[in-house]
């Protein structure tokens, strides 16, 4: 992983990175509630929650529990209805749209749910492209060999599998080294071997840059690779756990 | 380049064939707004130097008889920098060859020397000799229609004796840029000359040794030319002076200025509404385009790209359709300018008549275009601009179907499912379904106008020609003259009847707003030359009152029943107000009518006719005109079909070239829009295509969907559009239509099916591109990623 060891915060010019364990996401009575009247649906009611500079977050909950919606408002795509929500002490529940777009500009990484991909792109161009708005990118054929796609950069997302394609999707959200990844069900459409070597390129990113890592799943197998499992039902947090030790990506088998 | 404008690149090469389709339609509009802007310049500016460096004067006059040292007088106006009398006359002239007569307006040159004002361009030949005789210069449009040149002879019936004359040279004067007969619309190359003497030649064969009947005058810079008109009208009165007028009433002047106006009009109609449809295509393919890129633009925006960044992305897609569509528009315009620069030169004779680009206008139409493309891709950037980026998580749900409006009121099990498919798909897709719909409206629309303008013309024609004038020829005599004169014509073998008429210079003045024309005395009921209404029926001419065109009617802004001030210009110069009788339909200048005894007992003058409208057996033509030609108290001789015929060669083939071009471009862009809408209907429907042959259904019966949408719309737009292009034709009949030429609004079956026919054609070849790409829809990948 030297690709990632030789790049620093300080060389990108952006403020001191926070100690490990420092408070990243600060999250108080949090909520989310789409529609109004008789059609709303409360997607969050109350969470209470903090992410800490250098952990490893595992979202565990059932379909419909809230997980994305927690994501999306970490991650600056919405906007909550209630509570608060600190980003490094930053108001980021409060934030306009320029504020936002800026801080998913500099500090966010996304991998989602379904792929979204530039079909007229390459795998390379692809990853390229959000690597232009990084100031520190690591090289987009550096990101698709660490997802194992060094020998397919040239591919339309067309001329790749749909696991191929969630690859592309998480070598694009880490080429700009991010400061939060957010993955929702990274490994939803992958097979066992390929599934590990990305939560690897995931794990490792989190372990060798102190990259604050949160991963929506709902395979439970999953939750051993982390520091902290939040466990959501209802929109609500029922349940924090705690590993002692995080299991290496390579033992965990689904 | 980065990698944003990479993608750009790609998906424009996907969307080629549409964003070329409407970068040509941009194009045809800019080309039409190129072509006619530089037109516009190349005249006037050929048309500055021309008079300026030929002396074109400022006031003319014509009077009776004045003598020389009159025009020493005038020279003494204040304001007058120059001043050229001359002899002019109307002629009879004897072409070998030629079974009509011509006529030819007469003028003279100075015996020594070059004219002071209105001065000659040789083209041919030379210049006459001084003290020759026997030497004429004849205008080059007339010499080119009959192949003459220097060297070549003619016959001129000059007061009474043939004479005979060799050319000594072809000219082009700034007085005659337009050829034409006084008072006539039309050119008439064939049996209208303009021809030039020497001064004393001339003034010997019609008595006016040592003095003029017509005088050019040139102002000084400042002056004013009203009070130099007012002081001359003064001056010439005890020499039988008509009024003197201004550049603004030149018969040759006024026309070139209508030309341009005309081509103004144009030259804003025409790019607008094809611009108008520009704007539509970008809309519907760019909102197709953002459509089909919601998970792109909002997974952009999650990664950290801005609204603006993500605009000016797809306002770059426009930017490039708009630069492609200037640059083919700016060539195109380029191109035909030169050519119809060419053309122009048949009605317009300057020196020096070459194409100028308006370089104005090169900003003018990337602006023009600009802001088509802009409004067009606004709503769908806008769009683009404020799709929540959270979107970029969720598929788009899926479509909600139910059974249509047709199934529920229970034709349904009569229609296939394919239609039954193509009707659900637009009731689902209300927005889609008029997008589309509106573009077929359009195309057709687009359509009805070149062939409105045909239809206008040839109508106008038939009008004057065949309803209007009767006659076979029209002759004229020197002066007016008794009654008596008709007796002599009525004797002209072949003649079938005689009818005469009285043609008087007038101003006619109501209020501040005055028109000189020729007033005509016609018989009440004639059979021959007839007043027509609106209805196309023919006005009985009353013993009180007079008729004006119904323009004349509204430029002078009287009703019937209001009085109008006829002041005559001739003879005894009376004035005397006289109530509007009637309006008459008219499509050139303006007119106005008076029975003929009316008339005579207004002027104070007796029973006095200026010539004869005279039927013709059509066995004993050729034994007329030879008579006609021997003639010598007949001046001018108009043959109708001889000028009909003229037209054909000239205007005629001129109108038409212009209105193929036009006519060309329509059709262009009414596959354009077409063609885009079902490529676009397509795109929108490619997976669910897709899935269709997954499931089973034969590539036919998906095409039947396709083709059952279309089908539908099309059927449901080209009324519409129909009835929109008559609204736009006379819109543009509207901007285009003036004082000298009108066109009325004439929308025929032919037209009509012409336009329905095109769209129905465009439709079906559109069909068979769309139906090939369906077949090479890969299943597979039309499942996987969304396209
Ligand atoms: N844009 C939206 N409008 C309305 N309801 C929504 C919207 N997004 C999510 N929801 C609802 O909010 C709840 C939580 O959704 P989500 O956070 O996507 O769940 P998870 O990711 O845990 O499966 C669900 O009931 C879902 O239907
Ligand atoms: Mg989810």
């Amino acid at each position: 992983m030297n690709a990632l060891a030789h790049s620093s915060a300080a060389s990108s010019g952006r403020p001191p990175d926070l100690a490990r364990g420092e408070v990243v996401f600060h999250v108080r009575n949090l909520s989310k509630t789409y529609g109004t009247g008789e059609a709303a649906v409360h997607a969050l009611a109350g969470v209470d929650l903090d992410f800490r500079q250098g952990e490893l977050v595992v979202l565990l909950g059932p379909s419909g529990s809230g997980k994305s919606t927690l994501l999306n408002l970490l991650g600056g795509l919405d906007t909550p209805s209630a509570g608060t929500l600190l980003y490094r002490g930053w108001d980021l529940g409060a934030a306009d749209e320029a504020g936002l777009t800026q801080y998913r500009r500099e500090d966010v990484g996304f991998v989602f749910q379904a792929y979204n991909l530039i079909p007229s792109l390459t795998a390379r161009e692809n990853v390229g492209l959000i690597g232009e708005l990084a100031s520190d990118p690591l090289p987009a054929e550096e990101a698709l060999r660490l997802v194992g796609l060094g020998a397919r950069l040239d591919h339309f997302p067309a001329q790749l599998s749909g696991g191929e394609q969630q690859r592309v999707a998480i070598a694009r959200a880490i080429a700009k080294r991010p400061r939060v990844l957010l993955c929702d069900e990274p490994t939803g459409a992958l097979d066992v071997r390929t599934g590990i070597v990305v939560l690897e390129a995931i794990e490792s990113i989190n372990r060798e840059l102190g990259t604050l890592a949160a991963i929506i799943t709902h395979n439970a197998v999953m939750a051993a690779m982390a520091d902290r499992v939040f466990s959501l039902s209802d929109g609500r947090v029922v349940n924090v756990q705690t590993n002692a030790q995080r299991a290496p990506v390579s033992t965990l088998a689904w | 380049m980065s990698l944003l404008d990479r993608k750009l690149l790609r998906d424009l090469r996907a969307l080629k064939s549409q964003a070329l389709a409407v970068a040509l339609v941009m194009a045809c509009g800019l080309t039409m707004m190129v072509m006619t802007r530089s037109l516009i310049v190349s005249l006037e500016s050929a048309r500055m130097r021309y008079y300026e460096e030929y002396r074109f004067a400022d006031v003319f006059a014509r009077m009776k008889r004045a003598p020389d040292d009159v025009a020493r007088r005038i020279a003494e106006i204040p304001g007058v920098a120059a001043v050229q009398p001359s002899v002019g006359r109307m002629v009879t002239i004897d072409l070998a060859g030629l079974p009509e007569p011509v006529m030819a307006w007469f003028g003279t040159v100075p015996e020594r020397g070059e004219p002071l004002l209105n001065r000659l361009h040789l083209r041919r030949g030379r210049l006459l000799e001084p003290e020759a005789r026997g030497e004429i210069l004849v205008s080059e449009a007339f010499a080119e229609v009959h192949g003459l040149g220097p060297g070549d002879e003619l016959a001129a019936i000059l007061n009474g004796r043939k004479v005979p004359l060799r050319i000594a040279g072809i000219v082009l004067s700034p007085e005659f840029v337009f050829e034409a007969p006084p008072g006539a619309a039309l050119p008439d190359n064939r049996t209208f000359a303009v021809v030039w003497m020497n001064y004393q030649e001339l003034a010997e064969a019609f008595n006016m040794e040592g003095a003029f009947n017509q005088v050019s005058v040139a102002l000084e810079p400042g002056a004013s030319e009203r009070s130099v008109i007012a002081e001359l009208d003064r001056l010439l009165v005890p020499y039988g002076g008509l009024r003197s007028y201004g550049r603004a009433h030149h018969a040759s002047d006024v026309r070139v200025d209508d030309e341009i106006r005309v081509l103004l009009g144009l030259s804003v109609g025409f790019p607008i509404v094809f611009l108008a449809v520009g704007a539509f295509m970008t809309h519907a393919v760019m909102s197709r385009q953002i459509t089909l890129q919601r998970e792109q633009i909002a997974m952009l925006k999650a990664c950290g790209f801005g609204r603006r960044e993500i605009g000016l992305h797809y306002l770059k897609f426009a930017i490039v359709i708009v630069t492609v569509g200037t640059v083919l528009g700016v060539i195109g315009g380029v191109l035909l300018g030169h050519r119809l620069v060419d053309l122009y030169h048949r009605f317009f004779r300057f020196p020096d008549l070459h194409f100028e680009l308006a370089t104005g206008v090169l900003f003018a139409a990337a602006a023009a275009s600009a802001l088509a493309a802009v409004i067009g891709v606004w709503g769908a950037v806008r769009r683009a601009m404020r799709l929540p980026p959270a979107e970029a998580m969720r598929p788009e749900p899926p479509a909600q179907f139910e059974p249509s409006f047709i199934e529920r009121i229970g034709i349904g099990r009569w229609i296939g499912v394919s239609l039954r498919m193509a009707l659900r798909n637009l009731q689902r897709k209300p927005v889609q379904a008029l997008l589309t719909a509106t573009a077929l409206s359009l195309a057709t629309a687009i359509l009805i106008i070149p062939n409105a303008f045909r239809d206008g013309v040839s109508y106008v024609l038939d009008f004057q020609w065949d309803i209007v004038q009767r006659q076979s020829a029209t002759v004229s005599l020197v002066e007016p003259g008794p009654s008596r004169a008709l007796a002599d014509f009525r004797t002209l073998p072949g003649v079938v009847s005689a009818e005469p008429f009285r043609a008087t210079p007038v101003e006619l003045v109501s209020g501040p707003i005055a028109r000189r024309l020729n007033l005509i005395g016609l018989r009440g009921e004639g059979g021959l030359s007839r007043v027509l209404d609106g209805e196309l029926r023919q006005i009985v001419l009353p013993p009180r009152g007079i008729v004006l065109s119904s323009k004349l009617g509204e430029v002078l802004g009287v009703r019937i029943g209001d009085e109008v001030l006829v002041r005559s210009l001739e003879g005894k110069r009376v004035e005397r107000l006289v109530p509007v009788a009637a309006f008459s339909e008219d499509f050139a200048g303006v007119s106005a009518f008076m029975e003929l005894t009316a008339l005579n007992r207004l002027l104070l003058e007796g029973d006095l006719v200026s010539g004869a409208y005279i039927a013709v057996d059509r066995g004993r033509w050729g034994d007329f005109l030879a008579a006609v030609k021997e003639t010598p108290r007949a001046t001018s001789v108009v043959v109708k079909e001889a000028m009909r015929e003229s037209f054909r060669k000239t205007t005629a083939e001129s109108i038409g070239v212009l209105q193929m071009i036009y006519l060309l471009f329509a059709t262009l862009v009414a596959f354009g829009i077409v063609y885009n809408s079902a490529r676009i209907s397509l795109s929108e429907r490619a997976r669910e295509l897709a899935t269709l042959r997954v499931l089973g259904f034969t590539r036919g019966e998906v095409g039947a969907v396709l083709v059952g949408e279309l089908t539908i719309l099309a059927v449901l737009a080209v009324p519409v559009g129909l009835w929109l292009g008559g609204w736009l034709a006379r819109g543009l009949l509207t901007i285009v239509n003036t004082e000298t030429v009108r066109l009325p609004l004439v929308l025929t079956l032919a037209n009509y099916s012409f336009a329905a026919s095109v769209i129905t054609v465009a439709t079906v070849v559109s069909l068979l591109v769309a139906a090939r790409r369906i077949r090479e829809i890969d299943l597979v990948s039309a499942l996987k990623v969304r396209d």
